[in-house]
């Protein structure tokens, strides 16, 4: 949550400067994973923390962290998206309490809690820490899909009517079209919250970068732990740049 | 889709109803009108009198809840509604331009639906963007939000007619311009219509704007019923009752001088013609009354001759008063309403 404030409150002056605004947080990034790795070499690591920080293993986990976030959010776009425009028709205005009411559920349920539960169902591993991946990020894509396609000006829907495009044509070439930035902000918000919250899928055995911060809690070895807060947290701000620049090439020139 | 001979399609709408549900009274009353093909008819009245839901009927933008809807002796109700829809040209105040899209495929988009090939609505693209005065290159490639508000309105208008559609419905698509750029607009709307002659439906609550676009006037009172129907010359030389002479307003007289050119008006040859101040053969009679009243002459010049305030009384069907009784105006003797053309006139006549 945090990470997605800092990366929106990027300085706008910079933005005077093309190029520039969108090279600030990659070499910070580098900067901090610098730093990182300095710090670390200039500790003096016991065997437990040196076995825990190999180059496999942090990569391993990266790759396991990553996996996690990727797959959750591009199962939150074809779960979210629909929803969302499903609740956005007026004439659904009966099941979009209900659409809307499971989907903040997902979020104000305690993950953890979420994950303990399916582990009872679905045992351990992957799919498991999926499950409480998607119904945490489900909610910023849905609602901002939602309002995305309804604040889009009613003069355009009567004038698109008048011109004789169907329901469908509307909502693919008018509606969609134009929440696409809405759109866009709501995944990229779920992506940085999905990188935060995969650290979870420790918990239930899926890996991710949530081992190195729960193992060198459980075992007393802090650099362990500040290795893992740190790339993760350096992951969801890369992820959230990723957005950044996402959004400005996917969104229709024009508006 | 419909029989056509020329630019238009005639439309009639028998006993025409809509009543929503949950309301006490319909908001459109069995409304019947006739339209002849490649006129333009306004419908005129005040808000919420349903002239824009009786206008929306003729698209089935609004379903009708009874009655009957024939173009060019179709009936529409049997058609589908978004093929209808593609067949008839629709502006509206708000323009509705779509900004993700460049000008060039905002107008191209009905014959994109109507699946014209991509050469064929280039074409019409560039025709349409040099008919309402936008030049094509120039403008093909941006998109609205770079456009003034009357550039847009152009568009807007390019776009309803972007297939041909021998209908256009139009829903005060001028109301939302300046008042110079909307006259602007106006008077190349007329030239347009001049050249094109569709059957037009223009929706505005704005009398001067029906005057001056209208072939035919349709002022509408509440429930859409019809207080007369009939061209604005008519209308203003004789109002139908007090609610459509209310409408006009108190210069029902000037209105009807502005309807006519001086190009219309008999000229007599006189001498002396190039001293006096000179109107264009294509200005109103009002412009030329005030030309009159501006110069305190009873007469000015014109390409074919000399417009006398005599020839305005004329062309409005009233007797132009004989001298002596203008010399009274100052007691008081005629109606306030004309005394301030005799006063002009009169101080012509003792000026000289």
């Amino acid at each position: 949550m945090t990470t997605a404030t800092l990366g929106a409150g990027r300085p706008r002056s910079l933005g005077r400067v093309p190029g520039l605004r969108y090279a600030i947080t990659p070499i910070a990034l580098c900067g901090v994973l610098l730093a990182l790795y300095a710090w670390l070499g200039a500790q003096n690591l016991d065997s437990i923390e040196s076995r825990s920080l190999t180059r496999e293993v942090l990569f391993a986990k990266a790759v396991e962290h990553i996996q996690m976030t990727l797959v959750a959010t591009a199962l939150v776009v074809v779960i979210a998206i629909p929803l969302g425009i499903v609740a956005s028709r007026a004439r659904n205005r009966l099941i979009t309490p209900v659409i809307l009411t499971v989907a903040n559920l997902g979020q104000a349920i305690p993950c953890i809690g979420l994950l303990v539960l399916c582990t009872f169902l679905l045992g351990v591993g992957f799919q498991t820490a999926l499950v409480g991946l998607v119904a945490y990020a489900v909610l910023p894509v849905l609602r901002n899909t939602m309002v995305g396609v309804q604040q889009v000006d009613p003069a355009l829907i009567e004038a698109a009517r008048g011109m004789g495009m169907t329901r469908g044509q509307i909502l693919r070439r008018v509606e969609l079209k134009l929440a696409v930035p809405a759109i866009l902000a709501g995944l990229r918000t779920a992506l940085v919250l999905t990188v935060g919250v995969a650290t979870l899928g420790a918990f239930v055995a899926a890996g991710g970068f949530g081992e190195l911060i729960i193992n060198g809690l459980k075992l007393n070895r802090m650099p362990v732990t500040i290795a893992g807060a740190v790339l993760t947290a350096s992951i969801a701000f890369f992820i959230d740049w990723l957005g950044g620049l996402a959004e400005n090439l996917l969104k229709p020139r024009g508006i | 889709m419909f029989d056509r001979d020329t630019g238009g399609a005639s439309i009639e709408l028998r006993a025409l109803t809509k009543h929503y549900p949950g309301q006490p009274a319909p908001a459109v009353d069995h409304v019947d009108l006739d339209i002849p093909a490649g006129e333009l008819v306004v419908f005129v009245g005040p808000s919420g009198c349903g002239k824009t839901t009786t206008m929306k009927m003729i698209n089935r933008l609004v379903e009708p809840t009874s009655g009957e809807i024939r173009i060019g002796g179709e009936d529409v109700l049997s058609l589908h509604p978004d093929e209808l829809r593609r067949h008839i040209g629709y502006a509206i105040q708000q323009v509705g331009l779509f900004p993700h899209l460049t000008i060039g495929q905002n107008i191209g988009l009905v014959p994109n639906l109507l699946g014209w090939s991509a050469a064929k609505t280039a074409d019409r693209v560039e025709e349409l963007l040099s008919l309402v005065n936008l030049e094509a290159s120039a403008f093909h490639d941006r998109y609205p939000r770079e456009l003034s508000g009357g550039q847009q309105q152009r568009v807007g208008v390019a776009r309803a007619l972007a297939a041909d559609p021998p209908v256009m419905l139009m829903d005060e698509p001028f109301g939302a311009t300046d008042p110079i750029t909307r006259e602007h607009l106006q008077n190349e709307f007329v030239k347009l219509q001049k050249q094109l002659r569709k059957t037009i439906i223009f929706v505005t609550h704005d009398f001067e704007e029906a005057i001056k676009l209208g072939d035919r006037i349709a002022v509408l009172k509440e429930r859409s019923h019809i207080a007369q129907y009939d061209t604005p010359a008519n209308i203003l030389a004789n109002p139908a009752d007090d609610y459509v002479a209310g409408f006009i307003g108190a210069d029902a007289t000037l209105k009807r001088l502005a309807l006519l050119r001086v190009a219309d008006v008999e000229c007599g040859q006189q001498p002396g013609s190039a001293n006096l101040p000179q109107i264009a053969a294509d200005a109103s009679l009002r412009e030329a009354l005030d030309v009159m009243l501006a110069h305190g002459t009873d007469r000015c010049g014109s390409p074919s001759g000399v417009l006398t305030y005599g020839a305005l009384c004329e062309a409005v069907g009233t007797e132009p008063a004989p001298a002596p009784r203008l010399q009274s105006v100052g007691s008081g003797s005629t109606p306030v309403r004309t005394a301030p053309v005799p006063d002009a006139a009169r101080g012509e006549a003792v000026g000289t």
